[in-house]
């Protein structure tokens, strides 16, 4: 049943216990990208850093591709367990393995096949594509490891085990923190030695979750019977997963034109600069998607309830919270740019670069939370398609005309510039669309009193 | 009441369901859940009712696109599909723990599936009576009842698979599966009395 207290409960207390458990599962993510960054920054050099911007759209499409699997197969079997239907929710986990194995075989095999082309595609050079390659290959060829593991653990999550869910990722990030230097340093294997860290983390965390989901009292767990391809199973799942799909293909796009801009205009360096903001910034995404996610469920089921207060309320807390996240990292990026960025490098042009590019990529980097905000408070009341619109006006419809037109007046700076241009033009789309639904509260409200 | 009588009542749209649950109602001295289920639901969880009307056997409008973020926008979010009907299948258990009921429609034979005793119907009819019903009920000349019929099945049929994994009006899934063509309202409702005790 879904509980009424969401209702009824202290809004701040809902949203502290509903958005903790995001913030860490985020916080973790963005935290394994980061630490591999750290890593091959201070162990392998400055071009391979650059060498791994070079590959973030490849692993974007990874991820999609994950996702594409994962996020459908998840909503099933939440759906089914609360129905108490064992027997199809197991059915769907069968499924889940087999789809993501034969996807994650079609990455794995295109990917290695055109390695290079795509590379370079993406904005790879003579010097950097031997890093990017040396990573990449390891990445791609445990590319079904990868995909099993997030599939899985979104399983666990909607299973009702949230918690271990969350472990299993803490135990990858932590193990990840831990075998980065002792491949890199200790042993000397370079980029290589960062790919393998990841993927071994991976393995240890999927052997775990495999644990779990053969313990036959749990109501999930692998059975010879399970491994039956059900069609309806699979276009089922993968009609859900689609939008989050595309969501990821098109962030994927992006960077690839923000490589290709950086490496026209600014060379290997200016890439480098990229792999180095991008980590810090996404960082501070993540954390904002972690309080919307807490968000969710008490706007939902306070707008349903019409109880347009406490709808207010929590949008009104959210925002102030993910506000003062984004404004930490403006202030983290204005005043010691440096101190950040000598965490990836020890490189002095590299720092210098990556310094003034973060400045200017975090100016109006206080707008972002309340437009992450905004877009995922639209989903939150069921109006679908404007938070399509304005999840991707901030990273795609705004960002690409000024990532084309910028670059060719200012250069390396107009690919910077394109981004707090994009944040500001998002934020004001979102505080137009969110007055007039504020308004359409005002007005029900009143029909609801007379 | 001396017995707990549950029979869920699956109907094709003019089959004439919603008459033969009232009159089974009726001698059986039991209660009929068909649209009032909303307005339980909605007095239940607090949500209004205009949210469960508009999900109502109804397939899911966005389902494509309605999961954008990736985060799971499943039952967690009360007013998302999934959390509405889930909402609404758990007052479903809950009025069946309570006592006797003939729930009609809302995909009730799979909520209640294991459920002791329960009986499990489904109604059909000849197409051309089942769009003489609807042109008397509703007014409508043959060609609009025909479209009214097939549309509304069309979202029945997505509705029910969706959530029960199975297919809408398949036999295999009922008890007892009755024409009313051939045995006329009372005839189905004196075979589903005669066949409850069974």
């Amino acid at each position: 049943m879904i509980p009424t207290e969401l209702g009824t409960e202290n809004v701040g207390k809902l949203l502290k216990q509903y958005a903790m458990p995001a913030i860490v599962a985020m916080a973790a993510a963005s935290l394994y990208n980061m630490v591999d960054s750290i890593f091959i920054g201070q162990g392998v050099g400055p071009m391979a850093i650059a060498g791994l911007a070079v590959t973030f759209p490849l692993m974007n499409l990874s991820t999609a591709f994950g996702t594409l699997v994962g996020v459908g197969a998840a909503t099933l079997i939440s759906m089914l367990l609360g129905q108490k239907n064992y027997y199809m929710a197991n059915r769907v986990l069968g499924n889940v393995v087999m789809l993501n194995v034969a996807i994650g075989v079609f990455v794995t095999v295109v990917g290695l096949v055109f390695l290079d082309p795509i590379l370079y595609f993406f904005g790879a050079s003579e010097v950097t594509i031997p890093y990017a390659r040396e990573y990449m290959v390891i990445i791609l060829a445990a590319n079904i490891i990868t995909h099993l593991y997030y599939g899985l653990n979104g399983v666990v999550r909607a299973s009702g085990l949230p918690r271990k869910a969350m472990l299993a990722t803490l135990l990858a990030v932590g193990l990840n923190t831990v075998l980065d230097p002792i491949f890199i340093f200790v042993l000397d294997m370079g980029i290589r030695g960062a790919a393998i860290a990841t993927v071994l983390a991976q393995i240890v965390a999927l052997v775990w979750i495999t644990k779990i989901l053969c313990d036959k009292n749990h109501v999930l767990h692998f059975s010879r019977e399970v491994f039956r391809f059900d069609m309806k199973i699979a276009q089922r799942s993968l009609s859900i997963g689609m939008a989050p799909f595309l969501m990821n293909v098109a962030s994927c796009f992006v960077v690839i034109l923000i490589n290709r801009q950086l490496q026209f205009h600014g060379g290997d360096m200016a890439i480098g600069a990229y792999g180095i903001i991008n980590r810090i910034v996404f960082l501070f995404v993540m954390l904002n998607l972690g309080f919307t996610q807490g968000m969710q469920p008490i706007a939902g089921y306070n707008y349903g309830a019409k109880q347009y207060d406490r709808v207010r309320k929590v949008l009104k807390l959210t925002i102030i919270c993910a506000t003062i996240t984004t404004t930490l990292g403006f202030l983290f990026g204005e005043i010691i740019p440096g101190t950040i960025v000598s965490l990836f490098t020890r490189d002095q042009s590299l720092r210098e670069l990556s310094a003034h590019a973060l400045r200017i990529d975090v100016a109006l980097f206080p707008l972002v939370g309340f437009q992450i905000v905004v877009s995922n408070f639209f989903q939150c009341i069921g109006y679908v398609n404007k938070a399509i619109f304005l999840s991707l006006s901030r990273q795609l419809l705004f960002l690409l005309p000024f990532l084309i037109i910028f670059p060719r007046l200012w250069g390396t700076d107009g690919v910077w510039w394109s981004m707090p241009a994009s944040d500001f033009v998002a934020a004001v789309i979102a505080l137009v669309m969110i007055i007039r639904l504020m308004k359409n509260f005002g007005k029900d409200e009143k029909a609801i009193l007379s | 009441m001396e017995r707990q009588i549950i029979i869920t009542l699956g109907r094709r749209i003019g089959a004439g369901g919603l008459e033969i649950a009232s009159k089974l109602a009726e001698r059986l001295g039991v209660k009929v859940y068909d649209k009032e289920l909303i307005k339980i639901a909605a007095r239940h969880s607090g949500i209004s009712a205009d949210l469960f009307e508009k999900n109502d056997e109804r397939p899911i409008p966005k389902g494509r696109f309605a999961r954008f973020f990736e985060q799971d926008y499943t039952q967690e979010n009360a007013i998302s599909e999934d959390g509405l009907f889930r909402t609404q299948s758990d007052i479903i258990r809950q009025l069946a723990d309570e006592g006797s009921g003939i729930f009609v429609g809302r995909c009730a034979d799979y909520v209640l599936r294991d459920r002791e005793g329960m009986l499990s119907v489904f109604i059909t009819a000849d197409k051309a009576d089942r769009i003489a019903r609807i042109m008397e009920k509703d007014g409508l000349t043959a060609r609009e009842a025909e479209k009214y019929i097939d549309q509304g099945e069309r979202r029945r049929t997505s509705y029910y698979n969706y959530y029960t994994f199975k297919e809408w009006g398949d036999s295999a899934s009922y008890d007892l599966c009755l024409n009313s063509s051939r045995f006329g309202i009372d005839g189905c409702v004196d075979c589903i009395i005669e066949m409850l005790g069974k």
